[in-house]
């Protein structure tokens, strides 16, 4: 019976694996929290079998990340894990969305009652495809803020970036989503499919 | 009179800033009543404010 249960945990260590990698960007330290998350699953009482084990797992590790992050940035660092930002932290690409004036060049659309999709896979499908379609960097602080719950200001002292560094690559990335969002989805043929 | 008056007022572009800024941190006094009084006239941008609320929640319901 525990041994049924540690080997269904095993079949996610790949996935949660990824994530971790994603975040942390260290080998090391990824395999550290997965196998923290591992044990603490094994050990706790916690599944209820109300969401799916792989969920509950990474509501587990998501924690660990967290740990982890704050562990480190009391830590001195001489590296910053940061890397190519100046690419990412250039706003005016965005101009293109607005005329001169400063008005919309085309007016975001009516996603009539958008709560419903959240019940549907496939609009996470569609997410998934948008959270890929951004830079590498912006992806990564927008999931540290959004699915992580980080504080402002501990992204900024973990990445070594400013506030307003911070605030253009939010902006980026939910300017990015919500035009991808509203393309393949709200206005697409994907949410209206059977 | 007027003049002054259109001066405060916010362009689209800065208030999409703005909105997601909201999400980030806690706006001022006078960023809200700006916001409020352009949102008030704007469908596009009330429309964005709603889109960006949204995002968040979406994301909350978001599992790796």
């Amino acid at each position: 019976m525990a041994e049924d249960f540690a080997r269904q945990i095993e079949t996610h260590r790949g996935y949660l694996l990824r994530v971790a990698q994603l975040q942390l960007r260290d080998r090391d330290a990824a395999e550290d929290v997965v196998q923290d998350t591992m044990l603490a699953a094994l050990s706790g009482s916690g599944f209820a079998g109300k969401s799916s084990l792989k969920t509950w797992l990474t509501g587990i590790l998501k924690h660990k990340i967290v740990d982890a992050i704050r562990r480190r940035q009391r830590e001195p660092r001489v590296v910053a894990t940061f890397g190519d930002l100046d690419s990412e932290l250039d706003i005016e690409d965005f101009d293109g969305l607005f005329k001169d004036n400063g008005a919309w060049e085309s007016k975001p659309a009516d996603w009539g009652d958008p709560e419903e999709s959240l019940g549907r896979r496939e609009f996470f499908d569609i997410m998934d495809f948008c959270l890929e379609k951004l830079p590498p960097n912006t992806a990564r602080v927008f999931m540290m803020r959004e699915v992580m719950e980080l504080e402002s200001d501990e992204i900024c002292a973990e990445l070594a970036i400013t506030s307003n560094n911070l605030w253009v690559i939010l902006y980026r990335a939910r300017m990015s989503l919500r035009e991808c969002l509203e393309k393949n989805w709200f206005e697409g043929a994907g949410r209206h499919a059977p | 009179m007027i003049h002054r008056a259109l001066g405060h007022l916010l362009r689209c572009k800065d208030v999409s800033r703005l909105v997601s800024q909201r999400e980030d941190r806690p706006l001022t006094r006078w960023e809200r009543w700006r916001l409020r009084m352009h949102l008030a006239l704007c469908d596009g941008c009330t429309r964005f404010d709603a889109q960006v609320r949204f995002l968040r929640r979406a994301m909350r319901h978001y599992r790796a």
